[in-house]
């Protein structure tokens, strides 16, 4: 690899170091402050040597791609695979981007072998975008989905001339394509398993194995069977055919077999995916009730060791407890006589998770945590839903938790002056009408505002990665899916009683105040009640956001007094020109400024309380 | 004003005054018309509109067009108006042969246009067709109206010598029929096709499908039809193996397992630009042609299809007989008019692109930096260029430096030149500080000759006559 690469490689690893926020030790909270500080003045310098990096030295040679020569083109795919390897990755975004160019070179140069090779890999890439889109729903993120699978599409078709591709590697990548059209989301299971049954079928044919020996074939069967096998996880009874069934019953037997035998080989418990794999199509097929199915699950779970951070480990503590909600939300009944363990449960996951030592080199923890925020069943246990969603972000997104402290404590300060001025104003929201006593109506806006402000972005818990661990400004593709943000929090808000009442402010606070810019179909400006809460909160969170966070992603960072003249200029168009009028007096304007300063303060606070105790020397 | 109108028409027949023309026009052209017309308001109200066409002998009539527009707008938009949300219209055509009394060849055009609407009592069916009489009721009292639209729909029907009829019961809905004699006009040259080759066509629906199939086959062309994007992928993958591409896909507007523009775009890089990809559909080209252009679409054949429409944007994709190719849909690489300046400074790149843009017959000045291109630019005549394609790291004065300074020439063309960037710095950022540069898109590099070729077919106008 080039020097640049090199570089560029160890500071993506040095951010992930430094981003994962450290306990406190015996330091005082001024100097956890100044920590903090130190560390985000760090993260921004080596993000910015990234930029250079990227502009001065990798940017030239994809304008000159064409005429580089096989060394340089040898290096930029090694350096793509230091980048993403298929398990491990550092940044897909940029993975994704260099695939796509040496696809076009390999096109342009009819280089059939190298096609094959980045079709395979820009797939897999394509797919590992598609995890971080999971609770979001299908119709927002087919495109998604086609973009990978079309690509794993074309390698594959390529199967038809397997005797004339002779190199071994080539027809790997065709046989790996063939079998990973399957991945991701479908509109149904029948889809899906039609396919994964369809790649059972050609890697079990002897004249496939016999032409290429070389090949693991053992290993690809057993991996589809795998495949078929976690179907069951995305299923539902009334979409699957007895035919899905049988298949997914014969899958998750073999997989479970021989699990099994390994295990008991090495005296050990066999792997929890394929006992539940295994359990779940046995429930599917009748074998026996849903309450078994769920204390066969129970038992699963009780034996996981909360000491164990192998994969393995954490499908059994995050991704199990996430099935099995998924069945209790299905079936609600089941919940009221599990009320006490579901809270045991969560706990046991939380103190888990935020006990995990180096968080952001497993991409499955992060996907794990994603179905459990989707999944999480609503109990007025000790750890409500919201609570959940807050220890979330401070663990993994603390920038994330800082800002939507600042915009809840912006929010809170505007609001202040507004029910001061006109204590009906957010009388469209019934629940706030409804007060009568003036005192108790003010109280009740303004921790609507601070919940609205700490909620508004909780849809990033879907994109942790994309927004804790990239190194650089964000590409176009990039850009537009971080945008699903206010759909997740949609979904994630919407069904549980702690949260629901904050759905509009996720899912409407990058809609602007003329009806544009709305990416989601579930929030209508002038149909919805909250929308003058809605519009304080994108009024303040832009605010926040290009005077604290803009220049990390989008390279736009503005001087608090500049943003607010920006803001002013928008009005009518972005943001309501009720709310603006306020930004023009000074004193107004000021307040906000100084709210934020406070949130932010509040915010390291409690991360700092928080990560006190939690920490050997706090506890 | 639309009082006015109407009144004015009665006016005019009444007295006799109106006179009906006798011009050549097609009968594809009317319906699509019409269709753009009254679809919106059908989508509007949520109702499920379907115009159809049954045996059609001859697309090629004589009439007066505009009156039969605005006899077939008036119905269709009445069965809109009067069908609440969410309620189904059926609209067909079709004709028999019918010589007329000069023994003239002619035919018979039958249109019916069927609703599941507020429908009409049998006591009104009697007074439908006279001024200013409206079905009277709570649900209709809200619907604006002049009550003159059927009554001047039946005075033309009966100068074209046709006979309209309707049947209806309250409640349940509406049939209007009309039928019109109408003579045969010069038929058009058969377009050239690649007789036997294959055209894959992709389309969930059979009955699209089949309408497509039935098409091609009468063209002498073979169908391969697939219903799903991934086997149109798979196909096009092996065909291009084995050097035996069709000869275009047809692209409908519902597959099975994607939306149909996202396998166009893939398809579009897997194929390379000139393979021709036209897209078939219900939809208004004006509301999807940018996102249709951007994925690779090369043209648009709207439904309800008529053969003619079909056969003839193939052919202008297949033979590179492209002149007279609707408007808005269709794609023709011909740019010998237009001008276009290349700012690159690596000599290859630069080669590269000159023989792309050269294969469209677009002239191209080529510039090694931003100095030169502005150069180029201030001498120039009012109009010269066309588009700028610009690369961003260039010695002497970069890309961004270049576009600001041509913007703020005192010249009109220097505010309306398109600019694109050429660069492989992909942020959002690198994107935004072109805008502030004065350029109007973004193009990555590597270059994508497909990309570049949907610029130009998007900013030039093609064909040597332009200029």
């Amino acid at each position: 690899m080039q020097p640049y690469q090199e570089e560029y490689i160890a500071n993506l690893r040095q951010i992930a170091a430094l981003t994962q926020r450290g306990t406190p030790g015996q330091a005082s909270f001024e100097a956890y402050c100044a920590q903090l500080h130190e560390t985000g003045a760090l993260v921004e310098q080596i993000a910015k040597r990234s930029m250079e990096l990227l502009r001065g030295h990798l940017f030239p040679v994809l304008d000159e791609l064409f005429q580089a020569d096989a060394a340089t083109v040898g290096e930029l795919e090694e350096f793509s695979s230091q980048l993403y390897n298929g398990q491990a990755e550092l940044d897909v975004g940029l993975f994704c981007q260099i695939r796509q160019a040496l696809l076009t070179l390999a096109r342009q140069k009819k280089d059939r072998a190298a096609m094959i090779r980045h079709l395979y890999w820009l797939g897999m890439g394509r797919n590992s975008l598609c995890g971080k889109l999971v609770g979001i729903p299908f119709e927002n993120i087919a495109k998604y989905m086609t973009r990978m699978r079309l690509c794993f599409t074309e390698a594959a078709a390529y199967l038809k001339y397997y005797d004339q591709i002779e190199d071994t590697d080539t027809r790997g990548y065709i046989l790996r394509s063939r079998a990973n059209i399957s991945l991701g989301q479908f509109n149904s299971p029948g889809e899906k398993i039609r396919l994964v049954k369809g790649t059972l079928q050609i890697l079990q044919d002897k004249e496939y194995q016999e032409k290429a020996p070389g090949l693991p074939w053992d290993r690809f069967i057993f991996l589809t069977h795998q495949n078929m096998a976690s179907s069951i996880s995305y299923s539902r009874e009334k979409v699957m055919s007895p035919q899905d069934m049988a298949d997914i019953m014969e899958s998750a037997y073999i997989v479970y077999q021989r699990r099994f035998e390994e295990a008991e080989m090495q005296g050990r418990q066999p792997p929890t995916k394929s006992a539940f794999a295994y359990f779940a199509i046995e429930y599917y097929c009748g074998l026996y009730s849903l309450d078994t199915l769920l204390s066969k699950v129970e038992s699963l779970m009780n034996a996981a060791d909360p000491a164990d951070y192998s994969t393995d480990g954490m499908y059994a503590m995050i991704s199990l407890p996430a099935f099995y909600s998924q069945y209790l939300q299905q079936y609600p009944d089941q919940l009221p006589r599990r009320k006490e363990y579901v809270e045991g449960l969560y706990r046991r996951t939380l103190d888990y998770v935020e006990a995990f030592p180096n968080p952001f080199s497993s991409s499955s923890l992060f996907l794990y945590l994603r179905q459990l925020s989707h999944t999480y069943v609503g109990t007025d246990s000790q750890t409500p839903y919201s609570t959940f969603l807050q220890r979330i972000l401070l663990r993994f997104a603390p920038e994330t938790y800082v800002h939507s402290q600042m915009v809840g404590a912006g929010a809170k300060a505007l609001c202040a002056l507004i029910m001061d001025e006109e204590p009906t104003f957010f009388d469209d929201i019934e629940s706030i009408c409804a007060l009568s006593d003036p005192e108790e109506k003010r109280q009740a806006v303004l921790d609507y505002a601070m919940g609205c402000g700490a909620f508004h972005d909780v849809g990033k818990i879907n994109m942790i990665e994309l927004y804790s661990q990239t190194a650089r400004q964000w590409f176009d593709e990039e850009y537009e899916m971080a945008r699903l943000h206010t759909i997740a929090g949609g979904q994630l808000l919407l069904p549980r009683s702690s949260t629901t009442r904050y759905t509009p402010a996720a899912l409407g606070h990058h809609t602007w105040y003329d009806g544009s810019h709305s990416n989601s179909s579930d929030y209508k400006r002038l149909e919805c009640p909250e929308r003058q809460m809605v519009d304080v909160i994108a009024l303040v969170d832009w605010l926040a956001a290009m005077t604290h966070q803009g220049a990390a992603y989008t390279g736009r960072e503005m001087a608090f007094d500049e943003a607010v003249q920006a803001a002013i200029e928008l009005e009518g168009k972005r943001f309501s020109p009720l709310l603006t009028a306020w930004l023009r007096d000074r004193r107004a304007a000021d307040r906000i400024r100084l709210a934020f300063d406070q949130g932010r303060m509040d915010a390291c606070r409690q991360m700092y309380d928080d990560a006190y105790t939690s920490s050997p020397e706090g506890s | 004003m639309s009082l006015v109108n109407d009144v004015l028409d009665m006016s005019r027949i009444d007295s006799g005054r109106m006179t009906l023309s006798e011009e050549p026009f097609s009968l594809a052209d009317l319906v699509h018309d019409v269709a753009v017309i009254v679809r919106p308001q059908a989508t509007q109200k949520n109702q499920s509109l379907h115009i159809g066409i049954g045996e059609i002998l001859e697309e090629n009539l004589v009439g007066d067009s505009l009156r039969l527009r605005q006899i077939l707008v008036n119905i269709i938009g009445n069965a809109v108006k009067y069908t609440q949300a969410g309620g189904h219209i059926q609209v067909t055509f079709s004709q028999c042969a019918q010589p007329d009394q000069q023994n003239r060849p002619a035919v018979r055009l039958v249109f019916s246009c069927q609703d599941d609407g507020i429908g009409m009592s049998q006591e009104f069916l009697q007074r439908i067709f006279l001024p200013f009489e409206r079905v009277s009721s709570a649900a209709v009292n809200k619907i604006e109206g002049t009550g003159l639209g059927m009554s001047i729909v039946k005075k033309l029907v009966d100068s074209m010598g046709g006979v309209i009829t309707v049947e209806s019961e309250e409640g349940k809905g509406s049939l209007f029929r009309i039928e019109l004699p109408l003579l045969i006009g010069q038929g058009r040259k058969a377009p050239a096709l690649p007789a036997g080759s294959k055209v894959l066509v992709a389309e969930g629906r059979p009955d699209l499908a089949g309408q497509i199939a039935a098409c091609l086959l009468s063209a002498g062309l073979t169908p391969v039809r697939l219903e799903t994007g991934l086997a149109a992928v798979t196909r096009l993958t092996e065909a291009q193996y084995e050097g035996r591409m069709p000869c275009a896909l047809l692209l409908g507007q519902e597959l099975a397992d994607m939306p149909a523009l996202d396998m166009a775009a893939h398809v579009r890089q897997l194929a390379g630009p000139d393979f021709p990809i036209l897209l078939v559909s219900d939809e208004d080209w004006a509301q999807i042609e940018y996102r249709a252009v951007r994925a690779g679409v090369s043209a648009f054949v709207p439904c309800p299809l008529f053969p003619s429409r079909l056969l003839e944007t193939l052919s202008s994709l297949t033979s590179g007989a492209a002149a007279g190719a609707e408007a808005g849909g269709s794609r023709d690489d011909d740019y010998s008019g237009s001008r276009v300046l290349l700012v690159e400074d690596n000599e290859l790149n630069q080669e590269i692109a000159m023989e792309l843009l050269g294969m469209t017959g677009v002239q191209v000045d080529a510039a090694g930096d931003g100095a030169q291109a502005l150069e180029l630019f201030q001498h120039s005549p009012e109009g010269w260029y066309d588009l700028i394609f610009m690369d961003i790291q260039m010695p002497v004065m970069d890309g961004f430096e270049a576009a600001r300074r041509i913007r703020a020439l005192p010249r009109q063309d220097a505010r309306d030149v398109w600019i694109v960037a050429m660069t492989a710095n992909a942020f959002v950022e690198d994107i935004r500080q072109s805008r502030d540069a004065g350029m109007n898109e973004h193009l990555s590099k590597p270059v994508d000759v497909d990309r570049l070729l949907d610029i130009l077919r998007r900013q030039l106008k093609p064909g040597a006559a332009n200029r």
